[in-house]
This record gives C-alpha cells, structure tokens and sequence, in this order.
C-alpha cells in the first residue's frame, strides 16, 4: 500500500515541474481556442460557457498586459521554477535558472496565467493533483515534509521556497476572486458551480467573492446617489421572484418520482419514451390553456343551454349531444360578444383565427428550438462516433436502482461485449459481388412491397371513407348512424396496428448488417405508412367533406377526429394488455423459450407521434382537442407504466436514447407538423366555410375576417401600421421571396463553415496522430540512446523495479512522455492559436510545428538532451528514495 | 422535523444555492435523505457547523448507489478523505455533479475520476479491466476482457501513449451523445 501511494506520489512530481503545470494550463488554453471556433459545438462545455464569458472579452485586451507582467514577475516566477528543481534534485547541476529546461516556459505562464484566469488554475492544480484528493495545499505540505526528510542539506532555501509558493497561490486565488467579482452574479454563480473543487473550498471562494464585492459595492455606495441603489434592489428582488418562480417550476415537475423508478429499474432508453410523453403531455395542456382561456370562455359567457340528450354512446363516436358544445368548431358564434356597457366587445371571428395562428406560431418556434438544442447536445459529431471506447466507458447507467435491474444490465453487457468481439472477425468477411446484387434485390423488393402495402391502405382508407359517407347520406337510425361512423376509425386503427408487424417481419427477412440500420428502416417505413394515412384521410376531409354543402362540415371533420382519437387511444390500451400482458403469460407459462417481452420504444413513440398529429389538425375544428389529448396521455402514460412493470424487460440492445430522442422530435416536426400546418393553410385559405355555422359563417373563405378586419382598420389614422405590416410583410409575396431567399443564404453559410469545420477537424487529427508518430520516435530513440550511453548499473534496476513494481524502461517512457506532453499540446496550440486574431508566438517549441508538423532536427535533438538530463536526475531521485524507509 | 430556519441559516442556504446545482428545496431534501441515513449522527441544526462524517458504508446502503458497481469509487472520488466517508458538503457536491444541470465537461471530469481506480491521472489498462469486470460481474474471460480493453485504448488514445488521459476521456465523451443522461442518478 505504500507503495501504491509513493507511486501515486511520484508521478506527480513530474506533473509539478514547471513544464507540466504550464502544460497543462496551455491544454485548458487550447480548448479553449479550439472553442471560439467551435462554440456552436460545444456550448454548454465548461471551457467555453465560463471561459466565454468573462475570458472572450478579456483575452484579446490581456495581451498587451501579458509582457509586462512577464517582465514584472520574473522574481517570482523564477524562484518558483527553481525551487521546483531544486526542491527535486537537490544535487541536480542545472539547477540554475540558465539552463533550467523549465525556464523558457516562464514567459508563458505568465502569458496564460492572466487572460486564461486563475479562475482555471485551481481546476489545472487540482486536476494534476487528482492522485490524491486533497487540497494543493495540503498536498504541498505533504511534499513538503517528504522533501525536508530527503534533502537536510536544503533546508533553509526550502523554507523560503515555500514562501514564494505560498505567495503564488495566495496570487492566484485572488486574481480568480477578482474575476469572479467582476462578473455578473448569475455568471459568477455558474462559475462557481462549474468548477469541480470540493464544497468547501467552492464555498471559500464565493464568500471571498461576495466580501470583495461587498467592499467595493460599500466604497461605491457612498459616491454614488441613491438611484444605483434603487437599481441594485430591484435586481435583487427580481433575483428573488426569479428563484421563486423557479421552485414553483420544480413543484409542476410532476412525476418525478414515477420516472425515477422507471429509470431505476429499465434504464434510461425506455425512460426516454415517458419523457416523450410527458414533454407532448405539456405541449397539450399548453394548447389546452390557450385555447380554453381565448376561443372557449368567451363563447361559454354567450352560449344558451344544450337541449340534446346525452346517452354516453357519444364519449365514442363524438357527436349527438357533444355537437352542440363548445367541443366543436360549428357551436361557437361569429358574433361580436358584448356583455359590458362601455362598448368593450370581443370579436369570436378574430379570437378564434388570431388564437389557432399563434398557437401553431408558437409550436414551431418552440418545436424548432428543442430540435435544435436536441440536435446540438447529441449530433455533435455523429460521424465519428466509435464503438467499444465510448460504448464501454459511457454505457453504465447511473440511473439504474434496481437490483435486478443491474443484474440483467450486466449480463446483456456482457453479451454485448462479446457479440461485438466475434463481430471484429466477423466485419472482415467481404461478401461477393452476386451476395451484394442478391442484398440489394432483397432491399429493393422489401422496400416496394412495404411502399405498396402503405398505398394499398392509404387507397382502403379512401374508399372506405367515401362509401361511409354515402351510406350515412342515406336515411338510417340514430344508432346504425354511429354505428357506422365506427368503422373507419376501427379500421384505421386496426391497419396502424396490424401493418407494423408486417414491417418487422420483413425486417427479419432482409437481415441487415447492423441493427440500428434495421431500426431505422422500420421507424421510416412506419411513420411513412401512418403520415400517408393521415393525408389520405386530410385529402377526403378537404376534398369531399369540404365539399359535401352538409350544415357544418368542419363540426363533421373534427367528429371523425375525435373518433380517430379515441379509437386510437382504446386500441394502445388492447395493445399494451394483449401484446404485453397476454404476451408475457405466454411467454412465461406456455413457451418458455418467448419469455419476458421487451418494452417496444420506437413503436410507441410512433403511436404518440401519430395521435399528437391528429390532434393538431384537429385542434381548428374542434378547439378542445388538446383536452381529449391531455386525458388520453394521462391515461396512457399510467397504463404504459403498469404494464411496463409488470410485464416487459428492459430493451437487450443498446438504445441510443438521446439520437433517437432527435429523431423522433425532428419527425414530429418535419412529416407532422409541417403536413398539418399544410392542411391548415388549405383550409384557412381555399376552402369555403360552411354557411350555417361556426364563427366564420357567410365568408368565402376564412381569411377573408382577417383582411376584413384590416380593411376596417385602414379607416382608423392610429392603426395604420397595422395595415402596413398586414400588407407589405404578411400579405405580399416579395416578402416571403425576400425572406426565402435570405433563410437559404444563412443555410448555405452555415453549411459552408461547418464544412470547413470538418476539414479542421481532420486536419487536427491529423496532427494529433503526427504528434503521436513523433512521440514514438524521439522515445525509440530515447530508449537506444539510453541503453547504449546510459547503460543504468543492474543492482539499482532490479532494486527500482521492486520498489516501484515497474520495470525501469516503462519508467523512463513514463517519464519522457511527460516530458513530451507540451510538446504535444503546442502543436495544438500552434494551430488554435494561428486562427486566433493572429497572437504572436511564444512558445519555445513551436517553431518547429510551423515546419511543417515534424520538429527540425535540432530541436529534437536539444529535446532528447534534455530528457536526458532529466532521467539521471530522476535516478539520482530514485537514489534519494530508496535511502528512505 | 424543524423548518428550514433551524436546520441552516440564510446565508449558508444561499451559499450551497451557488455552489450546487440544486434549489433551497431540493438541497433540504437532500439534508433529509443524508440524515436518514444515520438520524442519531446527524444533527437537526447545521447553523453550528457540526464536523459529522458518515461512513462509507451509510452511504453505499443508499437506495440510489446500492446496486451501483461504481458505488465505492463514487463515494471515494467525492468524499474529502479520498475514503468514502462523506460529510454534507461532499453528499451535496456529489448529487450536484451527478444532477441533470451538470455541464458535460464536469460529469466528464468526474467520470474520469471514478473509473481512475488506482489515481494516476490516466485511465490505464488496469482501471479498464477493473471497469470491465464490474460492469460484467466477471462474466468474461480474462482473454476478453483484455481484448476489450486494448480496442478501448487503441480507439480512445488520442497521444498514443496507452492510457487515456482526462484529454482523451473528455474528447471521446463528446462523441457519446447519450452520457450525459446516464451519468445522471435522479434524486
């Protein structure tokens, strides 16, 4: 165990010469050049959003400043350096500031040091101390004393040396404190939270923080008038409303504690479909609230008593009594509502068309956004995402609670890990050519078949429509009537479930490569299928209802959706008893081999995605849709749980939850919403509103109550600019152009620097593996050089390898690699920093990357001389320990 | 149970807001499940700052780790004595990092850490035979699990020197999209 512990230790004695500490301050340095170029791929990393901020600005302005404060700290600096050598190799020749290997990087450390903050310091430190947890000083200390036993002789200029160290420390924090007052409180709060250091000392530094700025808030108070004050209270108490409102937001999270037991117990993949649900379920009560408070309360203050009886039939089908309540679009009123006196009036006509059109606005802004935000958190790079690495280091699910859970997650681990091992011999096989034409046939002819099997449904389903409609022309009883209104939803339903199947099987047949392609394929083929569904069935709505001159055909529309709704809803619940429940009684009781269904994710989300579209085309016919939607998700979301843990595994394949969270959202954006904002745009403008009801009555077509209401407009002087918007942006066609080609221009730039960014990338790969071929070479080299010259006497070998339980060569490639590390890095940082604003070099080794990526041989030279040097002192080192108990 | 005035004052609620991702809500909830874990050890009132410590095996039998392989490494990385013995401050540091509000380079830097076992600053090839072996239960064979672990290191080494450093860790991170949602235990 000691040992252990003096191994742990003596690595870090080379993270504490200097080279490694200005290393790896340069490292943090890098990414953070690396992140003003990529920000946008990166922003929520630590470097960029806290570097960012209060370094972006700062860092240009810091250069100037660099020099001289180079020029001023030598002293320090350089006492610092040498102690460090000192302190190492207390019989160490170079020890001497001249020919201190260390010495060269000073300028740089004093470089970095301001513009890149102490802020980052500490988190440099502490991340080189990692070996031992505690804090730098702490550790120093620890060092200290070690040192003081080995070297006697060097007593006194240790102590002055941990004076200068002291102080350095002390700088450095305040420089951090300084910057952090600096900063706006949120910011500074960020900050602090960022920055991966133990409570206590997070809590040191911010009561330091808040001190300083309570000193200079407290000198500034007395010069400054009364009214900063005033403005530094008001931002204080809406800091208070805003943690206030946030608690109240962390109260509405509702079932949290539902989803923490279905991430303890199935994982993350399948908690991904109830955050889906859950993030739909608030998108409806959303709408619900807009839509209840705008079109549905009004027309409550006006409507007359319902005089329909109810029979409870209607929960199904939707009409009888439900037709002459606000569910429908046909109830409301286009009147102008009055109730008060003073000549206040509320027009239903422009509340209901104002109310849809934002509503849908601001579904597709919020819609795009967390498309956005899903696509930046997960697709950063999805090229060249690589397998076991990631996939075994990142694979554990911390969320997992469950004892069973765990057990079965590391067995399918460890299934895994062997599958993907027999796959390694496995990839080589090449197939024939005559097997390659054979796959692509079977493609080909899969593809067509699942593309006919859509059309041929799609063709069902209008057919079917058609004749129902004609046979509910025809006189028949109130219960045939809704009887009959039956069978398309049913049949609709039936197809959406049954036809999937039919995909999977053929997924069986066509034996994909890899399983995410078969996957992916399914979810395609699917969503083609029902999106193709739900257009057919906008095509009959639009094209023969629309036209059918019946009372109220919108009220009709939105019947036939509810129904769709509804039936829906009735048939996930059959499916989630007979393909689970009944499912898993066989699996366990008949066929033993079946066992234990796995929880399908891709086709429920398809299944939500379906409904939640039919929701929003149905949203204008029917303004309480949202409602329906709201209680079906609640109940499904409940129902889902049940079965789900009572009846399904965990999927055994990995899930990539969070890439397909992307797509799931990007399809309920592009097929989805973007299909039924198309339906809408038909019916707002080429489709005549019925003339017996509903508030657009007597209209040619809906948005005439809009240019209407602007023509009425142009007559009042204080509106005109609302005519003028109306005219020039919404209604005229060179705006839209205008706009079109503007949006396509930012996509073509955008497109553009992320190409440049890809060769970048692979440009600093590259380098990377150049970087590493150098590493290996200058080590060969090392390592000959060593056994030739050097030639370490036995005795002391073995007794090293016992000691340190390593054999004395991988202690000298240890060891040259650190040395080697900066080496590295400033290539990087050439590179970063050559796109920077064009920051003048001051790295002592770069030179040699600006000759093209391979160190001149001088440099490499000086660079094995020196590592040389380092090595017999690391022995005399050595010597030094094993003199120690 | 006292209200949150006598459990902490003001100012040290608001000194664990800003040094945690947590609200006052959730970081008194938080009291309460560390509390529980040992109601005769932990005291009521934090406003004397009370020097407890609960030990690693109070903190390993929490519902949220106790199934956990990675549980003693957990516990080990965020506790200040590099044992596993946790006070308030590192409890709360350690639900902090492993919270949903967590930025990806300080879960990545942690989950460094932990699978660090023996502490050297780099991911080597014996702390990945040890990850392997708790994320299996030691269902494969020593040859597999060092085969494994020489694809992770080939893929993953970046400088080529065998062993992955916090570099190489956080670069292969970014390109694990789903990370940050399994490194994340919900409180």
């Amino acid at each position: 165990m000691f040992y252990h512990d003096n191994e742990a230790f003596e690595n870090p004695d080379y993270h504490y010469s200097e080279t490694l500490e200005i290393d790896r301050s340069r490292e943090r340095n890098s990414s953070f050049h690396q992140n003003l170029h990529d920000s946008s791929l990166d922003d929520d990393s630590l470097y960029d959003s806290y570097e960012g901020r209060s370094g972006r600005g700062q860092r240009n302005q810091d250069y100037p400043l660099a020099i001289p404060m180079a020029s001023m700290q030598p002293g320090f600096q350089y006492s610092y350096s040498t102690s460090r050598s000192a302190m190492q190799h207390n019989t160490n020749p170079y020890g001497n500031p001249h020919t201190n290997p260390s010495f060269e990087y000073e300028p740089e450390l004093a470089y970095t040091s301001p513009s890149f903050h102490a802020a980052d310091g500490p988190y440099v430190r502490r991340s080189s101390d990692m070996s031992d947890g505690g804090s730098f000083s702490q550790r120093y200390n620890r060092r200290q004393a070690d040192l003081v036993y080995r070297m006697p002789s060097s007593l006194l200029r240790l102590d002055s040396n941990a004076e200068t160290y002291n102080e350095d420390k002390h700088k450095q924090e305040e420089k951090l404190i300084k910057n952090l007052a600096s900063m706006s409180s949120r910011e500074r709060i960020k900050a602090i939270q960022k920055t991966p250091k133990t409570m206590k000392e997070k809590r040191d530094i911010r009561n330091k923080v808040l001190m300083e700025k309570t000193k200079k808030s407290a000198s500034y108070h007395t010069q400054i008038n009364c009214c900063t004050q005033c403005l530094y209270k008001t931002a204080l108490s809406y800091q208070q409303f805003k943690n206030g409102l946030s608690e109240c937001w962390h109260l509405l999270q509702f079932w949290q504690k539902t989803l923490k037991v279905i991430g303890g117990k199935f994982g993350t993949s399948v908690l991904s479909y109830f955050v889906f649900l859950k993030w739909l379920l608030t998108f409806n009560i959303f709408s619900f609230l807009v839509n209840f408070s705008f079109i549905t309360i009004p027309q409550l203050i006006v409507s007359g008593p319902n005089n329909l009886s109810f029979n409870g039939l209607e929960l199904l089908s939707g009409a009888g009594y439900f037709k002459k309540t606000v569910l429908y679009y046909g109830f409301y009123t286009n009147s102008t509502i009055t109730k008060t006196e003073n000549n206040s009036s509320y027009n239903m006509r422009l509340a209901y068309i104002f109310t849809i059109g934002i509503y849908f606005i601001i579904c597709f802004f919020s819609l795009v956004y967390s498309m956005a935000k899903s696509f930046r958190k997960n697709f950063i790079n999805p090229h060249t995402y690589s397998g076991s690495a990631a996939k075994l280091l990142c694979i554990w699910d911390f969320n997992i609670t469950n004892e069973k859970a765990v057990k079965l997650k590391q067995s399918n681990l460890s299934t895994q890990i062997k599958e993907s091992l027999s796959e390694v011999t496995l990839e080589v096989l090449n197939l024939s050519l005559k097997q390659r034409i054979a796959r692509i046939a079977v493609h080909l002819v899969v593809w067509v078949a699942s593309l006919g099997i859509a059309a041929a449904c799609c063709a069902g389903v209008y057919f079917l429509s058609r004749n129902n409609l004609q046979f509910l022309e025809g006189k028949k009883s109130e219960l045939e009537n809704e009887a009959a209104t039956l069978v398309l939803p049913i049949v609709v339903s039936l197809l959406n479930l049954l036809v999937p199947f039919c995909f999977a099987l053929f997924g069986l047949l066509e034996k994909f490569q890899y399983p995410r392609h078969q996957l992916y394929v399914t979810v395609i083929r699917n969503i083609f299928l029902k999106i193709s569904i739900i257009g057919i069935l906008c095509y009959y709505w639009l094209n023969d209802v629309a036209t059918l001159e019946k009372e109220c055909w919108e009220s009709l529309v939105g019947q036939d959706i509810y129904r769709l709704i509804v039936i829906d809803f009735i048939f996930c619940l059959f499916g989630s008893f007979f393909g689970e429940f009944v499912r898993r009684i066989i699996g366990t009781k008949c066929c033993k081999k079946l066992g234990v269904p796995e929880f399908d994710i891709a086709r429920n989300v398809l299944d939500l995605i379906y409904t939640q579209t039919l929701a929003w085309i149905g949203i204008f016919f029917a303004p309480l849709m949202p409602a329906v939607q709201i209680i079906s998700f609640f109940i499904i979301f409940y129902v889902k749980k049940v079965s789900l843990m009572r009846n399904c595994q965990p999927p055994r394949k990995v899930w990539r939850a969070s890439q397909m969270t992307t797509l799931f959202i990007f399809l309920l954006f592009f097929p989805s919403f973007t299909g039924v904002l198309a339906v809408m745009a038909v019916t707002i403008w080429r489709r005549m509103p019925s003339n017996q009801c509903g508030p657009f009555q007597g209209l040619t077509s809906i948005i005439d109550a809009v240019s209407g209401w602007i023509h009425i407009l142009d007559s009042y002087s204080g509106s005109k600019w609302v005519v003028w918007i109306y005219r020039n942006l919404i209604g005229s066609v060179h705006f839209f152009f205008i706009l079109t080609v503007i949006v396509l221009m930012i996509t073509y730039l955008y497109w553009q620097i992320i190409e440049g960014r890809k060769i970048m990338v692979r440009l600093l790969h590259e380098q990377i593996i150049n970087e590493g071929k150098d590493k290996m070479f200058l080590l060969n080299k090392l390592s000959a050089l060593q056994t030739s010259k050097l030639g370490p006497p036995k005795g002391e070998q073995q007794e090293r390898s016992s000691s340190l339980y390593q054999p004395s060569r991988q202690a000298a490639l240890q060891m040259t690699a650190s040395l080697e590390r900066p080496f590295g890095r400033n290539g990087r940082d050439f590179y970063a920093e050559s796109f920077s604003a064009g920051i003048p070099e001051k790295t002592g080794l770069s030179p040699a990357d600006s000759e093209g990526h391979r160190p001149a041989i001088s440099e490499t030279l000086a660079l094995a001389l020196r590592a040389r040097q380092q090595a017999e002192w690391e022995m005399q080192d050595d010597d030094d320990k094993d003199f120690r108990p | 149970m006292g209200n949150k005035q006598t459990i902490f004052t003001p100012e040290q609620l608001d000194a664990y807001q800003d040094c945690t991702f947590f609200t006052r809500k959730e970081i008194l909830r938080l009291f309460y499940r560390y509390r529980d874990l040992a109601p005769q050890l932990v005291p009521l009132s934090y406003i004397n700052k009370p020097d407890v410590k609960l030990p690693y095996e109070l903190i390993g039998s929490m519902a949220e780790l106790k199934d956990n392989p990675f549980r003693q490494r957990i516990a080990e990385v965020f506790s200040e004595d590099g044992e596993g013995n946790m006070t308030l401050d590192d409890f709360l540091d350690m639900f902090s990092v492993l919270s949903e509000m967590a930025p990806r380079d300080l879960k990545a830097y942690y989950a460094f850490k932990i699978y660090d076992f023996n502490n050297d600053d780099y991911i080597c090839k014996s702390d990945l035979e040890k990850t392997v072996n708790k994320l299996t239960r030691n269902e494969l064979t020593p040859e597999e699990v060092s085969l494994v672990c020489d694809k992770v290191i080939d893929e993953a080494d970046q400088d080529n020197d065998g062993k992955l450093s916090v570099e190489d860790f956080q670069h292969m991170i970014v390109r694990a999209p789903d990370f940050l949602s399994t490194f994340h235990i919900r409180i």
